[in-house]
């Protein structure tokens, strides 16, 4: 009988230190688990989804068009480019501009052609041949490009649509990172047959415009 | 005279356009350091390698102007091609190429893994698109398409083309599959076949012929090289045949080439 009472006395008492000891065990496991001011913040895992990436390019030019045999004008016209290295892009232009009369014209008081719009679109693939840096004052900097740019399309003059190649030159002003001056020459040749005699135009073209990059 | 005036409204927007962001400009950089909130939804990096370079802009070309050292934290900005502008601790800012950044570590300690594209895996790189030049049937032809890889052998293309002959113009417009048998040589064949629609316009200089449609089919070989993950150089030759609505059916052979860029 006393071995029996002994015995419930000695359960109790282990079970109250293993309770004890579990206790103590566990709750300092719980404390090092939460730290006493918890970061709102999740470590960022860096991705593409993260990054802003700039490599199109949209913008709008006037200058003078000059039109083979039919003066010059002016002209104005909208621009898209696609950088895809450093170095490479594609560009696509629309411009538009109108003929003028040609000396014959003027002196005969007559007309060659109906319809006098000059319209033309190209896709080239220019490369930013010289890139640098231009300086205004002592505090600003603004990085520059001068690229090439060469493609074919097609020039609409009097209704007919002539394949034209064009090549020529450009310089770029990077005012910051979103927006740019550009200033630029280029050269149109097609073949046509418009004052009569079948033969190869340079029209030259000298713009200037502004893009934005995004 | 309205035109005039139009001509000269433009002109001064124009200016004023240019005077407003040199404004902004210049207020940006004084504020610089006041964009912290901005800031924290940046991505950041932390150098590890013993240092990296910092270009003045997005190309090699420019000159390197200040380095950062293993255990600085930068911040990027955003990308261009494959360069980007990051931010240091101190608010300057410069320009470090994609290569070392991959060479960083993220906030949660593991390098940064960014998906860029691989020729060899289509996975990287789905859309395409392409601008070429040739000749359709003896006359110049100006094309553009885009494209869509299904599989690695497999892709669909919608093309746009203009033909200008020296007595009309022809627009093409044309749906196609590509199959390419290697897709991980860096030369690599194919295979296209496709359906589409053709639209002469005969010019103006020619006794009034009418404006008229015409159903096509073609097959074609071709071959793309690439010269870096991201571009490559295409070309083709393409047989057209021609459904007229007159009593024989046409044919023509055209071939391109051109550059194509990956998405």
């Amino acid at each position: 009988m006393e071995n029996w009472t002994q015995r419930i006395f000695l359960k109790t008492a282990l079970m109250g230190t293993f309770v004890a000891s579990l206790i103590a065990s566990t709750s300092p496991a719980f404390a090092q688990d939460k730290p006493l001011i918890e970061p709102d913040v999740k470590p960022q895992v860096v991705n593409e989804a993260l990054i802003d990436t700039e490599n199109f390019e949209v913008g709008t030019f006037f200058g003078v068009m000059n039109i083979e045999d039919f003066g010059s004008s002016l002209l104005y016209g909208a621009r898209i480019n696609y950088h895809f290295s450093e170095g490479l892009f594609f560009e696509a232009n629309y411009g538009q501009s109108k003929g003028g009369k040609t000396s014959f014209e003027t002196l005969g008081n007559v007309d060659l052609i109906s319809d006098r719009t000059y319209s033309y679109y190209n896709v080239n693939i220019g490369y930013n041949l010289l890139p640098g840096q231009a300086f205004v004052g002592g505090k600003y900097a603004f990085n520059t490009n001068f690229y090439l740019v060469g493609g074919a399309g097609s020039t609409k003059f009097g209704k007919d649509s002539h394949f034209t190649a064009n090549f020529g030159a450009g310089y770029q002003i990077l005012l910051n990172d979103w927006l740019a001056i550009n200033l630029s020459a280029r050269e149109h040749l097609y073949r046509t047959n418009i004052t009569g005699k079948d033969k190869l135009v340079f029209n030259s073209e000298m713009s200037t415009g502004i893009s934005v990059l995004f | 005279m309205f035109k005039k005036n139009v001509r000269l409204a433009f002109f001064a927007l124009f200016l004023m356009t240019i005077f407003n962001q040199w404004v902004i400009a210049d207020d940006l950089i004084k504020l610089g350091s006041g964009q912290d909130e901005k800031l924290d939804q940046l991505a950041r990096v932390k150098v590890v390698e013993a240092f990296i370079e910092w270009h003045t802009g997005p190309a090699e070309g420019y000159p390197v102007f200040h380095v950062s050292e293993q255990g600085e934290w930068l911040h990027i900005l955003i990308r261009k091609t494959s360069w980007m502008k990051v931010r240091d601790a101190k608010g300057l800012e410069g320009w470090v190429t994609v290569g070392d950044i991959l060479l960083m570590e993220d906030e949660t300690g593991e390098l940064v893994s960014l998906v860029e594209p691989e020729f060899d895996n289509y996975s990287t790189r789905r859309w395409e698109l392409g601008l070429m030049n040739g000749e359709f049937d003896g006359s110049a032809v100006n094309s553009a398409y885009v494209g869509y890889w299904m599989t690695e052998n497999l892709s669909v293309e919608l093309w746009g083309s203009q033909v200008l002959g020296n007595a009309s113009e022809i627009l093409i417009a044309n749906i196609d599959i590509l199959h390419q048998p290697f897709p991980s040589w860096r030369f690599s064949p194919f295979f296209t076949l496709g359906a589409g629609q053709l639209f002469v316009n005969p010019k103006a200089t020619l006794a009034a012929a009418k404006n008229r449609s015409e159903d096509t089919l073609h097959a074609g070989i071709g071959a793309r090289y690439y010269i870096s993950n991201r571009y490559f150089i295409r070309m083709e030759v393409k047989d057209y045949k021609v459904f007229t609505h007159r009593a024989t059916n046409q044919e023509a052979i055209e071939w391109k080439i051109g550059l194509s860029v990956f998405f």
